[in-house]
């Protein structure tokens, strides 16, 4: 390599007016190229890449508590936009969504409260947002019976996570749920730790109330079959990681045991690669691993997703257009 | 270290089962819900089944204070 090879391309400084789009704002970013602006920027890129390609299968990762603290309408629309095909969330995400969802609410907080005095109110906090306990134990009661309906009509037979998903938003009204959205698009929500959350203590509300013959049954393992086939049966593969943590490597190894690697790949996260947990691990060690393809079009946002995700989101609709249709891709497969 | 809440009373809304439905009127009981009965209780109530393990919380405290406001 010569050394005018390093030399190729000078940042160019970015210019902001008043009236600037976001689509505007990324170019300028661009422009510079530089640190978390060019970051973000070929991460916009790449995903209206994603959204482009037919031939794509787009995941979309979802972890860290980007629900309760503004997020849930972003996701849930580009669920009805047919912008991803599938999402692999922490069940936590989807119990804030359904706190939501059963008439709750998240509020605006401080991280700097006294946090006795706040248990003593029955009242949570999520770093600078807090939650009411109520909400949550109207949510549970919902639940609970909503986990009672399921489990009558499925006689013993277990379900899989996305398909429990699928039959808690059948019966949800709120336009705004991802839960809903993701039932009336079609798109399968897999929760891979389901039970490491209010899930879990519903189950055992559930459990403490239902016959023995009459109790919900999922399938952990069955969601594996699905992802793989899901996988096996695309062109091409992208994903688009919040955070990290479990929904990440369920989707990463989905796309090692399938030997396909994926084709797109976009990580926003906080996260450092020096501890050796997977979601401060560069997008280069996935590569190692057969999860991501080294010719791959990728990039690693070290950001806050929940500034990050919506630039993407934005820029994405802006350059697409509001009359841009996608079509679900396993959907085409099948024909 | 805290000084643990004093026990004001035998009331629901200091009982170990209990948890906020509608602060601070209202709480739901655990116990009863497992058992497919009434589970909304007022937070001044009391049932066959309290236990006396304090949450340190201001249920029972608040419900006291809007309940001597109406009066």
């Amino acid at each position: 390599m010569r050394r005018e090879d390093f030399l190729y391309e000078h940042v160019n400084h970015m210019k902001l007016k008043p009236t600037m789009t976001i689509n505007q704002l990324i170019q300028e970013f661009s422009k510079s190229g530089c640190f978390g602006a060019g970051r973000v920027a070929t991460a916009c890129d790449i995903f209206e890449k994603m959204v482009r390609d037919e031939q794509c299968t787009v995941f979309l990762t979802v972890a860290g508590a980007v629900v309760p603290a503004g997020l849930r309408s972003v996701i849930a629309d580009v669920i009805r936009k047919r912008f991803v095909d599938v999402v692999v969330s922490t069940g936590a995400n989807l119990v804030h969504d359904l706190i939501e969802a059963f008439g709750g609410h998240h509020y605006k907080g401080h991280w700097l409260v006294d946090d006795f005095l706040l248990y003593k109110y029955h009242l949570y906090r999520i770093y600078d947002l807090f939650v009411p306990e109520e909400d949550y134990v109207k949510m549970d009661e919902q639940l609970a019976s909503i986990y009672d309906e399921i489990a009558k009509e499925n006689k013993g037979q277990g379900i899989a996570s996305h398909e429990f998903v699928w039959e808690i938003g059948k019966r949800i009204k709120d336009p705004q749920s991802i839960t809903r959205a993701a039932y009336e698009a079609n798109v399968p929500i897999f929760l891979p730790a389901i039970r490491d959350s209010e899930f879990g203590f519903v189950y055992l509300l559930h459990s403490q109330r239902a016959k023995q013959n009459e109790l919900l049954k999922l399938n952990a393992f069955e969601e594996v079959r699905k992802l793989t086939e899901i996988m096996s049966d695309s062109d091409r593969i992208g994903m688009v990681v919040i955070g990290g943590g479990v929904p990440r490597n369920t989707v990463q190894h989905a796309a090692a045991t399938t030997r396909k690697g994926m084709d797109y790949a976009i990580i926003i996260t906080m996260d450092r690669p020096e501890t050796g947990g997977l979601s401060g691990s560069t997008l280069e060690e996935t590569v190692s691993w057969g999860k991501v393809k080294g010719s791959a079009a990728k990039v690693m946002v070290i950001a806050d997703a929940l500034i990050v995700f919506p630039l993407i989101v934005a820029c994405t609709l802006e350059r697409v257009g509001e009359n841009f249709v996608r079509t679900h891709v396993i959907e085409k497969n099948r024909g | 270290m805290r000084k643990p809440l004093s026990l004001k009373g035998k009331y629901c809304g200091n009982c170990h089962y209990h948890n906020s439905y509608n602060y601070p009127d209202q709480i739901f009981c655990m116990y009863h819900y497992v058992r497919h009965e009434n589970h909304i209780y007022p937070t001044l109530s009391v049932c066959e089944h309290w236990e006396p393990d304090t949450q340190e919380c201001y249920c029972v405290e608040e419900a006291q204070k809007k309940q001597e406001a109406k009066r």
